[in-house]
């Protein structure tokens, strides 16, 4: 194949719905990622939720005969694992990072050793007929020639996302329980001090994280996919996690930062026709994270200069005026 | 009894002995109910490694490789680093370990040194990454390592398939290692027949010397070095070692750049030690078990290699389940990760009271410092 099929497949409207389509789970994570972080504690446990919420998805639809039903009990079972790893870390002191390690490898091993005992299968739930959710087609719009094509025909988890993504704005930036979310992270003590439960805002930042995350695993299993495969979430929880600091810790640049990933994952499969080697393509994001992590921190510390720049500015005034109030 | 109780290393131990038992109770609880039978399984779960002495042999091989995986853990969070880097390092260690010994033509005598030194100094290299994001940019470390990891997997499948898979190949595998890059079997002179038949039957190698003198060398850094108690400074109050005049800066890069070795060198025991080839996807399942083996030991280094077997028993022992029962080997994952909540949940046994009750004196600063280290 060259460069030029390539290139083609590249710009066609088919090409872009697949980057909304793969950017998906990452999105819906990432943005459970986002609040937890913000909320003062590194969520690492975002893998293992998505892997609870597919696994569960896939078993329950493939029982009930019901999308439904399906998608409502993978919500409740990421929502009860992250209250699982909320009880751990709030009420227990477990520290967070080995509590989401602890969530991951039960996840991991939990999904496959029920999946061996429902379908005497470790690898996949092919042999169960699970649902999927539908489509959404847009009546109008997909008449639109190349933007009807693009978002037209998405499944509902892509449009959650986005308005997701609004909501998850609008919670931490235009609400009560936002500005305690963002306070009890920025400083507890002093969040406490004037009032804040600190304990209960954290709760909550991690139930709504289980919430996004369980989306995230649905997506795969019950969209994306139509059936469970072990450990099918292959590191996207982790990647979430990396897009919320790509993004600068807010919704919409989290979003964003989504998409690029899910954008070089959907070119790494188009280059694999090339001759570049997959594998090495593939590891953009990876390096595009950890130059993000160098940019995001070189300019925090900027702020941090800047800060105590203006502050010493401010008292050598007030010194200097003081002097001249003395003479 | 009492008065044993109030020393805070035996209780610890207990604390750890009990949570050790509670998880294998629920193990053998999920059995119970999966199982047609039971008892069966448990018992090739609990008896399995020691009924044979290949399986042995196979505990002892698990339990170097976890050995290793622990001491580069305990090293760097003894210094409260997070650094999950361990699986990526373990794959380079892998993957440069097999490339010194394919396409280097030395003889065995210096060929098997040579690739455990390129082992552990990429594993160096991979390491000082993070540690100067972390020192230097205060990136988190645990984003870093993850990342790095997924670079690391991807690097190595990408040389495997490209360089070092013969064409006729069916799997994503390596040419078989010449003999020459086979850790030998080694039995001192001085010892009796009956352990050179163990050695010989079990294949333990030379790797379990190296690794029970690495147990002494990473005690010796971290109690008898500058490094060492530098780096114990930092990880008890990072403010106060920077006040005390510590190169923090240093001592993290260092920290993490060492671990780095010792998870490199972990990985060219998979290939030189265990396997006798590269193979893909070679550290599966192995990525987090250095974070077990650390906190079962509460990061001692002479407590690592007790850790390790015991973990590695129960390792071998569901793989043994899962040949000779209908239960799966994924359970010893649900044991696994009731472990870790179990060990580290500090307010879990009226007994670690009093140790909050000290943090609670020690450390009106911690909080603040847990929040930058966070921030990251």
């Amino acid at each position: 194949m060259s460069l030029a099929v390539v290139i083609r497949s590249i710009l066609s409207a088919a090409f872009l719905a697949s980057v909304l389509r793969i950017s998906t789970p990452l999105i819906l994570p990432a943005l459970g990622g986002l609040i937890t972080d913000l909320s003062g504690a590194v969520n690492i446990a975002l893998e293992g939720i998505m892997l609870v919420g597919a696994f569960t998805g896939v078993i329950v639809s493939a029982y009930t005969h019901s999308w439904v039903v399906g998608v409502l009990a993978g919500i409740g079972a990421g929502i009860l694992i992250s209250a699982v790893l909320a009880f751990f870390h709030l009420y227990l002191k477990t520290d967070v990072i080995l509590a989401g390690i602890a969530i991951n490898i039960i996840a991991s091993g939990g999904t496959i050793f029920l999946l061996y005992i429902l379908t005497g299968d470790k690898g996949s739930s092919s042999t169960l007929a699970s649902k999927m959710v539908p489509n959404v087609n847009l009546p109008l719009i997909q008449d639109i020639p190349f933007l009807g094509q693009v978002i037209s025909g998405q499944n509902i988890f892509v449009w959650l996302a986005f308005i997701l993504t609004a909501l998850t704005a609008v919670l931490l930036y235009r609400t009560r329980l936002g500005v305690h979310i963002r306070a009890v992270g920025e400083n507890p003590t002093a969040a406490e001090s004037v009032g804040i439960n600190v304990r209960r805002t954290q709760l909550i930042a991690l139930l709504l994280s289980g919430f996004l995350a369980s989306l995230g695993g649905l997506d795969l299993s019950m969209a994306y996919l139509a059936l469970f495969n072990r450990d099918m979430t292959a590191g996207r929880g982790f990647i979430a996690l990396a897009a919320v600091y790509l993004g600068g810790r807010k919704p919409w640049g989290t979003l964003i930062a989504a998409v690029v990933f899910g954008l070089a994952d959907a070119l790494s499969n188009q280059f694999g026709s090339l001759n570049i080697p997959s594998q090495l393509v593939s590891m953009i994001p990876y390096v595009v994270t950890i130059l993000a992590l160098v940019v995001y921190a070189v300019r925090q510390r900027q702020i941090v200069i800047e800060r105590a720049r203006k502050f010493q500015e401010r008292h050598m005034a007030e010194v200097a005026e003081a002097k001249a109030a003395n003479d | 009894m009492r008065k044993a109780l109030s020393i805070p290393s035996v209780r610890e131990t207990l604390r750890i002995i009990l949570a050790v038992l509670i998880a294998l109770g629920l193990g053998f609880i999920i059995t119970l109910l999966v199982s047609k039978d039971p008892l069966g399984a448990y018992q090739a779960f609990l008896a399995g490694p020691v009924s044979r002495l290949n399986r042995a042999g196979e505990w002892i091989k698990e339990s170097i490789t976890l050995t290793m995986l622990g001491l580069a853990v305990a090293l760097v969070f003894k210094a409260n680093l997070f650094s999950l880097g361990q699986d990526g390092q373990m794959q380079l260690g892998a993957l440069v370990s097999g490339c010194v010994v394919l396409f280097v033509p030395l003889p065995g005598i210096l060929r098997i040194p040579l690739a455990l030194l390129a082992a552990g100094l990429v594993g160096y290299l991979w390491g000082l990454i993070p540690g100067y994001l972390k020192a230097h940019l205060s990136a988190n470390e645990i984003v870093s390592t993850l990342m790095l990891n997924a670079i690391a997997g991807r690097f190595y499948e990408y040389v495997l398939v490209a360089f070092l898979k013969p064409p006729t190949a069916g799997y994503n595998v390596s040419a078989e290692f010449p003999p020459e890059g086979i850790l030998p079997n080694f039995v001192p002179p001085f010892l009796t027949n009956l352990y050179q038949l163990f050695t010989q039957k079990a294949n333990i190698t030379i790797m379990v010397y190296i690794a029970i003198a690495l147990v002494f060398v990473v005690y010796f850094i971290m109690f008898r070095t500058p490094f060492g108690y530098e780096l114990r400074m930092v990880g008890a109050n990072i403010k106060f070692a920077r006040y005390g005049g510590v190169n923090t800066k240093r001592t993290i890069v260092q920290a993490m750049a060492v671990s780095g070795i010792l998870a490199g060198l972990a990985g060219a025991h998979l290939t030189m030690g265990i396997h006798g080839r590269v193979i893909t996807q070679i550290t599966a399942s192995l990525g987090f078990e250095g974070i077990v083996v650390a906190l079962l030991a509460r990061n001692n280094p002479l407590v690592v290699p007790f850790a390790a077997l015991a973990y590695g028993y129960l390792r071998a022992g569901a793989d043994i389940m899962e040949r000779s029962s209908d239960v799966s080997r994924e359970m010893v994952l649900v044991i696994q990760a009731i472990i870790i909540l179990l060990v580290t949940a500090e307010r879990i046994l009226p007994m670690v009271q009093k140790t909050i009750a000290d943090r609670r004196a020690a450390g009106t600063t911690q909080p603040a410092e847990a929040e930058t280290a966070k921030g990251g």
